[in-house]
C-alpha cells in the first residue's frame, strides 16, 4: 500500500499529529502502533497538565496547549466526557534555593502570560488544608493548570482524525524503514509494507529505535517511572501537589481516586515498564510526609511506564537534516501528554512548510550539536 | 436468621452478646461475629450504595475483595464490614458515597 505519511505510535503526540495534518487538508494518513490507542506512555501517564515550567519552550507549548484542551470538547466534537478540571497546580519548596529558583520561575511565566503567582504557606494551606506546612519554604500556584483524562483526550484525537480519513492499524510493530539516496522508500511492520516519502517518529519510548531503523542518531532514552492510585474517596483536594526537592505530585482525579508519582534517581536507563514494592514504600513514606492525611487511604493498584528523556529534558519537535521526510515528536521527558495539541500543531506547521505559530527552532535536534548551549528544564519529577 | 445446628460444625450453646449501633438503633450482634455477619443476622441487607446511580449494595464476596460491605464505623468511612470483627459499643452507618476523611 501507499500512503503520503506514515506517522508512528498511536499515543496522544501521534494522534494529534494525524488530527492537525489531516484537518489541514492532508490526504492518505497511516498511523502505525505496535499495540493499542494509549497503550505505551500515554495511558500510563499522571494525568497531569501544567503551565509552570523553568524554561520558555516549556510554558509556551504547555500554555497553547491549554488553551487547545478548553476548548477540546467542542472543536473535536467529542461525545464523551474529556475530564478537564482546572484547579490548578501547588507546587511547594523546601529549601532557599529551590524558593529562589520558583522566584525566576514565575517571572518567567508571568511574562509569557501564564498566570502562576508566588503565595505563602499560609495561602498554600488555604488551598490545600491537609498540606504539612511545616516542611515547606513557599510555594507557587497557577490556577488554569490541572487533570486531563489521558484516554478521553486521545480518543478524541483518535476520533476526530478518523473522520477526517486518516487510517489507523493497531498491533502492527513498525519493523524497517527503508530509505534510499536521503529518502524515504517505505515502512515494513508486522503485516503491512507501506511505500512513502514521509514519516513521523511518535513512538515514544521507543523513538531511539526508531530513529536507528532510518539511521537518524535520536539522543533519547527510555526509563521507568511509576505511579500509584488509591480509593476513591470524597474530594478533598483541588490542585495537583508537586514538589521537585521532595519528589512527588499527588492529585485527587474527579473520579475521587488520588493518584501519585515520584522518580527513582538510580533508575535503569531500558523499557522496563514494570512496578516495585520499593517505589510503594518510598511512595507511601513520601505522601505521608507532605500530605499526611492521604495515609488514610488505600492503595488500589500501582503500574510502570516510560518518560523518554532527552539531554535538556525538552521535547524535540522538528524535521531532520539527516534524512529528508523523517519528523521528530520525542524526547518529551514525562510531558508528551500535555504537550499534544502544540506538539500536532507545530510538527504538522513545520511539514507543510507553513508560517509556524510560535518559533521552536530551539526544539530541533540540531541543538544538541553544540554541547554547551542548551537550557536544562530543572522542573521535571 | 443464624443457623443453630449442623452436620459438621459446633456452634456453643452461649456467646457473648455485643451491643452496638446500626444508623443510631441500638442492636446486638454475638462475639465472633464481623460487623456484616450480626447485620446480615438482623435482616439488614443494604450496606452502602453504589457511587454512581446510589442504588443497594449488600454482602456479597464476603472476603474483603468486592468493596460492596464498605460503612462508616466509628465514623471512619470505606471500613470492610465483612472482614472486621464486631467490637462493644461500635457506630456503625451505610455508607452513601464515597467516604470522607478528615484531619
Amino acid at each position: 500500500m501507499k500512503a503520503n505519511y506514515v506517522i508512528i505510535g498511536a499515543g496522544i503526540s501521534g494522534c494529534s499529529i494525524a488530527y492537525n495534518l489531516a484537518k489541514k487538508g492532508v490526504k492518505d494518513i497511516v498511523v502505525l502502533d505496535k499495540s493499542y490507542l494509549t497503550s505505551g506512555s500515554t495511558g500510563r501517564c499522571g494525568a497531569g497538565i501544567r503551565q509552570q515550567w523553568g524554561t520558555k519552550m516549556n510554558c509556551l507549548l504547555a500554555k497553547g496547549s491549554i488553551e487547545f484542551f478548553e476548548k477540546a470538547k467542542d472543536t473535536l466534537e467529542y461525545e464523551g466526557d474529556i475530564e478537564f478540571k482546572q484547579e490548578g497546580y501547588l507546587i511547594i519548596s523546601t529549601t532557599f534555593e529551590e524558593d529562589e529558583q520558583f522566584e525566576k520561575n514565575v517571572e518567567l511565566q508571568q511574562s509569557l502570560g501564564i498566570p502562576a503567582r508566588k503565595i505563602s504557606k499560609e495561602e498554600a494551606k488555604e488551598i490545600v488544608p491537609h498540606l504539612n506546612t511545616q516542611i515547606i519554604k513557599g510555594a507557587t500556584f497557577c490556577p488554569t493548570d490541572g487533570h486531563l483524562n489521558p484516554f478521553r483526550m486521545t480518543d478524541a484525537y483518535y476520533r476526530a482524525a478518523k473522520r477526517l480519513g486518516v487510517k489507523f492499524y493497531f498491533n502492527e510493530e513498525v519493523k524497517d524503514i527503508m530509505v534510499h539516496e536521503n529518502k524515504i522508500e517505505k515502512v515494513i511492520s508486522s503485516n503491512l509494507e507501506i511505500y512513502t516519502n514521509h514519516v513521523v517518529n511518535a513512538a515514544g519510548g521507543y523513538a531511539k529505535e526508531i530513529g536507528d531503523m532510518a539511521g537518524v542518531d535520536i539522543p533519547v532514552y527510555a526509563e521507568n517511572h511509576q505511579i500509584l492510585v488509591t480509593e476513591p474517596i470524597e474530594k478533598i483536594q483541588s490542585p495537583m501537589v508537586m514538589s521537585f526537592s521532595k519528589n512527588i505530585y499527588c492529585q485527587q482525579v474527579p473520579h475521587g481516586s488520588f493518584i501519585m508519582g515520584r522518580s527513582d534517581p538510580s533508575v535503569a536507563h531500558n523499557h522496563c515498564i514494570e512496578s516495585s514494592w520499593q517505589f510503594l514504600d518510598e511512595m507511601a513514606k513520601t505522601v505521608c510526609e507532605v500530605l499526611p492525611l492521604v495515609g488514610k487511604l488505600r492503595v488500589v493498584r500501582q503500574w510502570g511506564g516510560s518518560y523518554t528523556m532527552s539531554p535538556d529534558r525538552q521535547p524535540i519537535i522538528g524535521d531532520t537534516e539527516a534524512l529528508e521526510g523523517f519528523y521528530l515528536a520525542c524526547g518529551f521527558s514525562g510531558h508528551g501528554f500535555m504537550f499534544a495539541p502544540m506538539t500536532g500543531l507545530l510538527l504538522s506547521e513545520i511539514m507543510l512548510k507553513e508560517p509556524s505559530t510560535i518559533d521552536i527552532s530551539d526544539l530541533h535536534i540540531s541543538r544538541f550539536k553544540n554541547k554547551q548551549v542548551f537550557t536544562y528544564e530543572k522542573s521535571v519529577v | 436468621m443464624r443457623i443453630k445446628e449442623h452436620p459438621i460444625l459446633n456452634f456453643k450453646e452461649e456467646r457473648k452478646v455485643i451491643h452496638f449501633t446500626f444508623n443510631n438503633c441500638p442492636v446486638t450482634g454475638y462475639e465472633g461475629d464481623t460487623i456484616a455477619s450480626a447485620l446480615h443476622a438482623l435482616g439488614i441487607k443494604k450496606l452502602s450504595e453504589s457511587m454512581n446511580l446510589k442504588r443497594p449494595r449488600g454482602f456479597y464476596c464476603a472476603i474483603g475483595n468486592c468493596s460492596s460491605c464498605r460503612m462508616i464505623v466509628d465514623g471512619e468511612p470505606n471500613v470492610k464490614t465483612c472482614v472486621t470483627l464486631l467490637k462493644e459499643g461500635m457506630d456503625v452507618k451505610v455508607q452513601s458515597n464515597k467516604g470522607e476523611i478528615y484531619d
